[in-house]
């Protein structure tokens, strides 16, 4: 398996949910939970299945208007691939 | 001040219509009238989440020999945990698995004892493979994390490429390889089921391979056996600091196997809330920690890693509680577990698998060879 592609639509997999309370958002999966804060919970958040990696990357551009498009690509789709081959996200 | 337990363990029952030879359940089991109410294990699953606890492990015996058990999924869910089935799927059908997708199951473990139909049935003394084999086809219908637990040992070892080629035809998330460990009726079996040093190898050659071709489709965890590895096991992620197990009968353990150490008591959710025996009962207390220690264990820069070890296992072979567990290659005792893994590489035997129409007959062919795990009375 490989990064996501511009077309490709993350979700979380199956069996991965939303847990927590507002201020500690984390997710669970089989073997565990992860907290998420910043960056990690708004790319998290985009990943319903519907959106693009395209659009995610679009959203996630004008929120860091100041980091390099280049840098935010690469940090996001080697993020998702981690968590695809944990089983945590599904693209 | 202890910091909060993250998972429980419900063991709900000691009932099950399996009787594999390597079942970690304790061989003195607690019987159907012994065991907590549906409104007593609600209660311990609020308590749960009110702990902070994120995750509930249903486990067993056979948890679906509850029948009450959609209700407590509920209950789990109400309380704020994520829900984990363990099961052999006997006594699940298309409906009772959608009413637990419905109650808010998350992940359901289905455990396969073998990829031949034949093995599989004489390793748990039931007929049981056709139906795991159905079941899986109709839980890939449903939102549910999926994973498959394949127990691996000496009988079954030598297929173990075949094995994982039929897991995945299965389709699961993840596949949990793992090896018996030898604890209740695994320890009684061991020297029919601890692996050579050869079959070991081959394996972890296997299992690589699959990781590589399988990545990002299904997960793959493998337990190495700890006879046959340099350290001990981080067992329940060290006494009293993760994890927290209910027998069927409402007693609190660090541990699946904990009842078999002498001299301690454990408090009964019956009488004690789960917050006082986390932080205040002597039993959780009481290998929590390093000053139960004793040398090497003490002084070892590994002592935050591994804890010692297994408390049960270094009592069930050295019958010393607060020995270091035996499987460690600096434990004082670890003769003990070579003599077992010298044994174990006096030949590459297998046995014949067995086939017999009743429990009772196939009990009788295998005499000699192994027992099967019974039932509580």
């Amino acid at each position: 398996m490989a990064q996501p592609l511009d077309s490709s639509q993350p979700r979380l997999a199956a069996g991965c949910r939303w847990g927590g309370t507002e201020q500690d958002r984390m997710i669970l999966f089989p073997e565990g939970a992860i907290k998420l804060q910043g960056p990690g919970r708004r790319i998290l958040e985009r990943c319903d299945g519907t959106r693009t990696f395209g659009e995610i990357l679009a959203e996630l551009h004008k929120e860091f208007v100041s980091t390099d498009p280049a840098k935010i690509r690469t940090d996001i789709a080697t993020f998702l691939e981690q968590l695809q081959k944990k089983r945590i996200v599904d693209y | 001040m202890v910091s909060n337990p993250l998972a429980l363990i419900a063991e709900l029952t000691h009932r099950c219509p399996l009787h594999c030879v390597y079942c970690s359940n304790p061989m003195q089991m607690a019987s159907a009238a012994d065991e907590l109410s549906t409104e007593q294990w609600a209660g311990v699953l609020q308590q749960a989440g009110e702990l902070g606890m994120l995750h509930a492990h249903f486990t067993g015996g056979e948890p679906l020999a509850r029948g009450d058990l959609t209700e407590l999924i509920a209950a789990a869910r109400t309380s704020g945990l994520y829900t984990n089935l363990i099961t052999s799927g006997i006594g699940l059908n298309e409906s009772r698995l959608q009413a637990l997708a419905d109650a808010g199951l998350d992940h359901i473990q289905v455990s396969f004892q073998d990829s031949r139909e034949e093995a599989a049935n004489w390793i748990a003394g039931a007929k049981s493979h056709a139906h795991k084999v159905e079941l899986s086809r109709a839980i890939r219908q449903h939102r549910i994390a999926f994973t498959v637990n394949l127990v691996v040992h000496r009988q079954n070892l030598d297929h173990l490429e075949e094995m994982v080629a039929f897991i995945e035809q299965l389709n699961p998330d993840r596949v949990e390889i793992a090896h018996t460990q030898y604890y209740g009726w695994a320890l009684a079996n061991r020297a029919a089921l601890l692996p050579t040093q050869a079959q070991l190898d081959k394996a972890v050659a296997i299992v690589a391979d699959a990781e590589r071709r399988l990545a990002g489709r299904m997960r793959i965890d493998f337990v190495v056996p700890d006879y046959y590895a340099k350290y001990p096991k981080a067992c329940m992620g060290g006494w009293g600091r993760r994890l927290m197990l209910i027998n069927p009968a409402g007693k609190a353990l660090p541990c699946h196997a904990a009842e078999v150490l002498p001299g301690m008591a454990f408090e009964n959710v019956r009488e004690k809330s789960l917050a006082w025996i986390w932080q205040e009962s002597a039993s959780f207390q009481h290998f929590r920690g390093e000053a139960w220690m004793p040398e090497p264990c003490r002084s070892c820069e590994r002592r935050g890693e591994d804890f010692g070890g297994c408390r049960c296992q270094a009592f069930l072979l050295t019958r010393d509680a607060n020995a270091t567990d035996p499987a460690c290659s600096l434990a004082p005792d670890h003769s003990i577990v070579q003599a077992a893994v010298r044994d174990a590489n006096r030949s590459s035997g297998v046995a014949q698998v067995q086939a017999a129409s009743s429990f009772v007959q196939l009990q009788n062919v295998n005499e000699g060879l192994w027992r099967y795990r019974t039932n509580p009375e």
